[in-house]
């Protein structure tokens, strides 16, 4: 009994590790590109974008997990995508209620969430496998992980394309914004440093692991 | 009879979560559309009292459909701005067509007889930043505050101080900028005129 207390522990503590760095969804994964390279041209549409990743996930995992032992294998895509639709929709109307201008921003980016990967992948993969409770950290863990990729890939183009930080000015004046980096050109440019990056970190480990 | 079972055995789950699915969406619908609508209404309404600065209100007046030769069929509103003393002080039409990237959608203000533009504002736009989305930048906007409410013209040089029917395009925004234009010319012309069929502004102009 204790022993599997203590499983079940680790499980989750791997789930909530997992999402953040050893299977981050946009770094390691490379899912849900499209809005990782559109709407992280600044820090505010990136974390709205998150959050409303975030909110679907959870969602969808919580109803997956619910429903994993009535999944008829050939129709289970079917009911991924029914259920996430609804959860995106539901986060669509609530901006365009409450951030009508952030709404306006993401444009037809919410939408897309739809057929964001990592959301049917994490139905898929951890939701329809597993409990409740794993399916609920392993949203966060990946939402956070997603969240957090946005977050650094649009603080830097927001840095660079306009020398300010969450619309507050930062750099100093004698800075010339690069307006490439609004634009799809410094997406593409700073995700793919940014993954170099990762690379680079994740091939060294090992070795000095071994050392 | 078995295979109706079968059929009901394999998707019972599908049809009874579209159930619960839709029923959830439509109680998400009720609750925020009229919060969604008053966020549209409210934004055109700024931008309405924005271009006409004597008005005081607006007041919806007509809903006109145009034929336009660039689009399908426009469908536009027309409010009248009413000043403190209930005089009409303008007009102001919503309008649309394609942009660059995508649709634009544009609000037109007029004075009281429909002689001269007062100003346009972009209700939404998907332009380039940094390119298009400069249409809505007081350089190429401040171009159209007096201009005659006619045909106007797209120019790749000139001098966007002089106010007339020439307006000057913003560099690197050509299709930008000539969409703005042609909204403006594909809308105008047949809004004065329906206008006055309707006699809602006076013949003589």
């Amino acid at each position: 009994m204790k022993t599997n207390a203590q499983t079940s522990v680790s499980i989750c503590k791997q789930t909530l590790l997992a999402g953040l760095w050893r299977e981050n969804p946009v770094f390691r994964l490379l899912l849900g590109m499209c809005p990782t390279l559109a709407v992280t041209a600044a820090v505010k549409p990136a974390l709205t974008m998150g959050l409303c990743v975030i909110f679907v996930l959870l969602c969808s995992n919580i109803v997956v997990s619910l429903m994993r032992h009535l999944l008829k294998p050939h129709l289970r895509i079917l009911m991924f995508t029914l259920t996430i639709a609804t959860f995106v929709t539901i986060a669509d109307l609530f901006l365009q209620a409450y951030f009508p201008t952030m709404s306006e921003t993401l444009g037809p980016y919410v939408p897309l969430i739809i057929v964001n990967c990592i959301i049917i992948c994490r139905a898929e993969a951890c939701a329809s496998k597993n409990g409740l409770a794993v399916s609920i950290i392993d949203a966060l863990s990946m939402g956070a992980g997603f969240t957090l990729a946005l977050c650094i890939l649009a603080s830097i183009r927001e840095i660079l394309s306009t020398g300010a930080l969450w619309e507050i000015k930062i750099m100093p004046d004698i800075f010339t914004p690069w307006t490439a980096m609004r634009m799809p050109v410094g997406a593409f440019i700073t995700l793919g440093l940014l993954l170099a990056l990762v690379n680079a970190i994740t091939v060294r480990k090992p070795k000095s692991a071994a050392q | 009879m078995s295979k109706i079972k079968l059929f009901i055995r394999q998707s019972w789950l599908l049809i009874v979560s579209s159930f619960f699915f839709g029923l959830l969406l439509a109680i998400a619908d009720a609750a925020w559309t009229p919060r969604i609508r008053h966020n549209k209404s409210e934004k055109l309404n700024t931008l309405m009292s924005a271009l006409l600065a004597d008005a005081e209100g607006f007041q919806l007046a007509a809903h006109l459909r145009i034929d336009s030769p660039y689009a399908k069929t426009i469908e536009t509103d027309i409010y009248k701005a009413i000043a403190d003393a209930g005089q009409t002080v303008g007009w102001a039409f919503n309008a649309s067509g394609f942009g660059f990237a995508d649709k634009i959608e544009i609000v037109v203000a007029v004075d009281k007889d429909f002689t001269k533009i007062t100003g346009f504002d972009v209700l939404s736009s998907n332009e380039t930043p940094g390119f298009g989305d400069r249409i809505k930048s007081p350089y190429y906007r401040n171009q159209f505050a007096g201009v005659p409410a006619d045909l106007l013209r797209l120019k790749r040089t000139g001098d966007p101080q002089t106010i007339d029917s020439d307006i000057i395009a913003i560099t690197g925004a050509t299709i930008s900028s000539q969409a703005v234009v042609s909204i403006i010319n594909s809308t105008l012309p047949s809004v004065k005129t329906q206008m006055r069929q309707k006699e809602l502004i006076d013949n003589e102009n």
